[in-house]
């Protein structure tokens, strides 16, 4: 795995609404910037070798570093993709829809949730979102959000960002009836 | 697989590690403050080769409500600022140390504003290019060269390119630099986004030379060289 660089960011929100947010409400997303392991290959058939050699090293890379940036425990997270133009969106799928990349954020958090996320190809300084849900029952509405992320340089054609993020809270001033309300 | 960042502290080495569980303090820190943003980088690899001397980059903006919305240009911007601008300072420069592994790691600085479009840029001014937050930046982080700037008057989202270099040698080549802030949606009309930046290091692979390796070129000695 080449990696050429690591993005992180955090937002610590403080007031919503017009109204205190206290505790701050964090959410950290840290990216690693790395070459897309099947560029110019032409159309690879079989992904297999590629995302052994590199979703766990990614995976292992970015799950500590982002539970670092956020500096708490995480309970939502959510994950991404974003692949440079000369590649296939299912590279980056490829990536991060494997146990071998998400399981190393799960057991880091203590989570048990699919991991909600966002694959996209796009240039340079591409915005995306990046979706997060509570990290052991989906259903808990008040933890539904989402993180814009804009990296300026990345990715070029031939790279992948694959990016991890997590919030220590829900969203800042939810107070919305939770699901079990409607049923 | 790469090594986890090498200089990130853990957070329980933070010392000021309580204010972010310390929710009796004023969330807007009286300053109007709606939240913090922290862009970081750290480069690993440029152009297939590793840095001789690693580098992080981290940018930290604060979004506040812009106190002189609609107040005309004859207004007297000294009181806000006085109050304002060195909250900011502390809190910015708190921020940047912390993600950048302390004050010694800092090397390289540079400071920001965008002005929402309801202000005026002499707001984003006010509140950065006085002694009241640059001379507060300069000594919480150990440098003594003037702070270069970028400000803008923008929508929500803008990116800005903020310029640094050495904190204590403003001329050493090898340290000008720049590093990205941006808040997706701020700052709103009658906002002002507040913005500190720092590097641990040089450009990823220096090499353009410096004042004492400059020969002497004017239009003079160009004439020789042929075109």
């Amino acid at each position: 795995m080449n990696v050429r660089k690591i993005v992180t960011y955090v937002e610590e929100i403080r007031s919503e609404g017009g109204r205190p947010v206290s505790p701050p409400a964090r959410v950290a997303v840290v990216a690693a910037i790395i070459e897309n392991p099947w560029a110019g290959q032409g159309f690879v058939e079989d992904l297999n070798p590629g995302i052994d050699a590199t979703a766990s090293d990614v995976g292992a890379l970015l799950a500590p570093e982002v539970l670092d940036a956020l500096q708490g425990p995480a309970e939502a997270y959510g994950k991404a993709a974003i692949v440079g133009l000369d590649g296939e969106v299912e590279h980056g799928s490829a990536l991060i829809h494997t146990l071998k990349f998400g399981d190393h954020f799960r057991k880091a958090a203590n989570a048990t949730t699919l991991l909600p996320a966002v694959e996209k190809r796009g240039p340079a300084g591409v915005v995306f979102d990046i979706p997060l849900k509570h990290i052991t029952d989906a259903t808990i509405r008040s933890h539904h959000q989402t993180i814009e992320v804009r990296i300026p340089d990345a990715p070029h054609p031939n790279e992948i960002v694959i990016a991890l993020a997590a919030a220590a809270q829900g969203r800042p001033q939810q107070r919305l009836a939770p699901l079990s309300t409607e049923q | 697989m790469q090594e986890r960042i090498q200089d990130r502290l853990h957070p329980s080495d933070l010392s000021d590690q309580s204010r972010y569980s310390d929710s009796s303090a004023l969330a807007d820190e009286g300053i109007g403050l709606r939240k913090l943003v922290l862009h970081q980088e750290a480069v690993l690899t440029e152009a297939g080769q590793a840095p001789a001397r690693p580098a992080r980059r981290a940018s930290v903006a604060a979004v506040i409500r812009n106190p002189w919305v609609g107040s005309g240009p004859g207004v007297d911007l000294a009181a806000e600022q006085l109050r304002i601008a060195p909250a900011l300072a502390k809190l910015l420069t708190d921020r940047l140390v912390g993600a950048l592994g302390g004050v010694d790691a800092v090397e390289a600085f540079g400071k920001a504003a965008v002005v929402g479009t309801a202000g005026e840029i002499e707001h984003a001014g006010a509140l950065i290019h006085t002694p009241y937050f640059g001379n507060l930046v300069r000594e919480y982080l150990e440098g003594k060269s003037i702070i270069c700037f970028a400000d803008t008057r923008a929508e929500a989202g803008e990116t800005l390119v903020v310029p640094l270099w050495h904190k204590t040698h403003a001329a050493t080549r090898s340290h000008y630099q720049t590093v990205g802030a941006r808040v997706p949606d701020a700052p709103r009309a009658d906002e002002l986004v507040v913005i500190a930046a720092a590097s641990t290091g040089p450009r990823p692979h220096p090499r353009i030379g410096d004042r004492l390796t400059d020969p002497v070129v004017t239009t003079k000695t160009l004439e020789v060289v042929p075109s």
